[in-house]
């Protein structure tokens, strides 16, 4: 091994502009590392640590946003520093730093270890921030597999519980399959683009850049065709789109609380991420194949995730299927970035606006689901708004976003899109949109009406249940938390300019 | 030599494959696809493929048959009858067969096989980790990370939680 080759090689290794995913590592290790060292009564401050290592991250990210970073390759072409990278990683570290908070509401509940949960978070979190950038099949796969596994740990982590280790198990296996779909893509896309000789260095298939070169000048190669579906159709597991969203009730209903929010949140963005960074970089040649099957994708998810939503009592599940429903309108979005350039843009402000309203509600239903985590079902919010108004409150406002109420911030990234797809010419695809948004409005408003509204059930003679224990109140760092996410959904509502200025290209 | 055995290797490896299937005791089994898996590797260093030859020894016939044993002492599986096939599974094999044949049929016709290059260097495990250790520094790190967090979740998942001493 030549010097020569070794300098060039850590020229191009720079190791400080992952900063941000180095210190999450570190700061997982440093967890594990402060478990072993303090004595056992100083552990409840460790999630703590997690949460400020997350936050501290989230500030130094948010200070250097600044920097225009354009598409500059680094480690041989492994990561590809850009603009979506670094509203990626932002996204990605604001949804953790909230995971964290639920986790510190739920954990603490259930009879599981705590530090590990933190670490699995962490690590998980740098993960995907990886994945947000990568430039290359192989730097893709291995941070995809990473969030992957790290999901399969963190949705059966309530061990005790034979439902969540059910969805860990249904997790395992669809995500397996789908790993094994998207392996499969990759492999024929090495295998169709070959080695690509160009002034001495070697290309491979798994370069994205080789992948763009090979299909421009190749258009209608089958093999790449087709390896391009299937990696796309790994992906839409991810997302949870029609064909491939078979896992998400069940394994959203077992999950601990925290997990499914990360889940919905994370996981689902983490998706989009990926989707728009193959569709517009590696496989744009493709659009031809792509638009009619995305668009196909989209119009189903939307019409399975509106229709089996309607029928559900359980508000995970509900979650679950509505969030299917969401990703259908994104995948509108990622339709229309075809034609329109900013639609792109349209659909990370989407994601904000629904990590904001998820937050909320999941962080409502950690408080509501009570001692024993049990209270997950309609009927368990009955009464909520005269007990608990805060919650209530909080509550109206989080599913009212999700459904797209003006003037909540829901509502301003459904237009957005909405005006994307218009200018695209999707009015099919719109239509489709638009009856699905009047359906999501009935099963929303029934989780309001059931939080709000009292329905007098006669009391049955001999079944004398017990009345269910009050909803504890939260503390002062959840009441904080809830009003910023509720504060900031109804202020994204009045005011885009904070979010689109720097989501959207002037 | 080589042609001689290639013979010796493929029939090694395709008869205990076969045993594999055939035998009533799932430890016998578990053996010959252990055999079979030799004959693999011996395949793959006549390819000039030794280092995918070391790897299916270290991790198909280490880890995966090893943990195929256990599994079968766990389970206590005694040998018995083999049940008749469902008309479902018939239907399967017979189509799985056909498609293999076509393949193969369309291969030996059709194929226009590109000439293979003059010289190619056998990739020797220093070529492996050259690449390993510069070219995909990064993704080799991350794997760390990805096994690291495997290994806890095994951990937390089997093993029996005692609640902290709280004050």
């Amino acid at each position: 091994m030549s010097t020569e080759l070794l300098k060039a090689v850590a020229a191009s290794n720079e190791w400080w502009a992952l900063g941000p995913e180095i210190i999450l590592a570190c700061a997982a290790l440093g967890l594990l590392v402060l478990e072993l060292v303090t004595p056992k009564a100083q552990h409840r401050f460790i999630p703590h640590a997690a949460g400020m290592a997350l936050a501290v991250v989230l500030a130094g990210v948010a200070l250097n946003f600044g920097k225009i970073w354009d598409g500059e390759e680094l480690f041989g072409g492994l990561i590809r520093l850009s603009m979506p990278g670094q509203v990626a990683r932002v996204f990605f570290l604001l949804s953790s730093l909230l995971v964290c908070f639920l986790a510190t509401v739920c954990l603490p509940r259930a009879r599981v270890p705590r530090v590990e949960f933190y670490h699995l978070l962490l690590v998980v979190t740098a993960a995907l921030m990886l994945l947000a950038q990568s430039n290359h099949f192989v730097m893709f796969f291995v941070a995809l597999e990473t969030v992957t596994i790290g999901f399969y740990i963190l949705v059966s982590y309530y061990r005790e519980r034979a439902s969540s280790l059910e969805a860990g198990l249904k997790y395992l296996v669809l995500g397996a399959l789908s790993s094994a779909i998207l392996l499969f893509g990759i492999v024929l896309l090495y295998g169709a683009v070959g080695r690509v000789e160009a002034g001495g260095v070697v290309h491979t298939g798994f370069e994205f850049g080789t992948v763009l070169t090979f299909l421009r000048e190749n258009p209608g190669n089958f093999l790449a065709t087709a390896g391009a579906l299937l990696v796309i159709g790994g992906v839409a597991f991810k997302i949870g789109a029609f064909p491939f969203q078979i896992w998400v009730p069940d394994v959203y209903q077992g999950a601990p609380t925290p997990v499914t929010a990360f889940l919905a949140v994370s996981s689902k963005a983490a998706g989009f991420a990926v989707l728009l960074l193959l569709v517009h970089g590696a496989f744009a040649p493709l659009a031809g194949v792509l638009v009619p099957v995305l668009s196909l994708l989209a119009a189903a998810t939307i019409i399975f995730g509106n229709l089996s939503a309607l029928t559900q009592r359980n508000t995970k599940r509900l979650m679950g299927l509505s969030g299917v429903a969401h990703a259908g309108y994104l995948l509108i979005g990622v339709v229309a970035s075809f034609t329109v350039p900013w639609a792109a843009g349209a659909v990370w402000f989407y994601l904000f606006t629904y990590l904001l309203a998820s937050m909320a509600v999941f962080g409502v239903m950690a408080y509501v689901a009570g001692p024993d985590d049990s209270g997950e079902e309609l009927d368990h919010y009955a009464r909520l708004a005269r007990e608990r108004p805060f919650l209530g409150a909080v509550l109206a406002v989080g599913v009212g976003s999700l459904a797209g109420i003006p003037p909540l911030a829901g509502f301003m990234g459904k237009l957005l899109l909405f005006v994307a797809a218009f200018h695209a010419q999707l009015y099919g695809l719109l239509a489709v949109a638009v009856v699905g948004v009047v359906i999501s409005i009935f099963y929303y408003f029934g989780w309001i009406k059931a939080a709000w509204f009292e329905i007098w059930t006669p009391p049955a003679a001999g079944t004398d249940s017990p009345a269910r224990p009050l909803p504890a109140g939260p503390k002062w760092v959840g009441v904080a938390a809830l009003a910023l996410l509720t504060f900031a959904t109804v202020l994204l509502g009045f005011f885009q300019a904070p979010l689109s200025g720097w989501l959207l290209p002037r | 030599m080589s042609d001689t055995l290639f013979i010796i290797l493929s029939v090694l490896t395709v008869a205990t494959a076969l045993l594999v299937v055939l035998n009533k005791n799932a430890v016998n089994a578990a053996m010959f696809l252990l055999l079979s898996l030799v004959g693999l590797a011996g395949l793959f260093v006549l390819l000039d493929a030794p280092l995918l030859a070391f790897v299916l020894i270290l991790v198909y016939a280490g880890a995966v048959v090893a943990l195929f044993l256990f599994i079968i002492m766990l389970l206590d599986t005694t040998p018995g009858r083999f049940p008749a096939f469902k008309p479902m599974t018939i239907a399967a094999s017979v189509l799985g067969a056909a498609l293999l044949a076509l393949g193969i049929l369309s291969l030996s016709e059709r194929a226009v096989l590109p000439l293979p290059p003059k010289a190619v260097a056998v990739p020797t495990m220093k070529n492996y980790a050259e690449q390993l250790f510069t070219t995909y520094l990064l993704p080799v790190q991350v794997v760390g990370f990805m096994l690291l967090i495997a290994m806890l979740g095994v951990i937390v998942l089997s093993k029996k939680y005692t609640p902290e001493e709280t004050k």
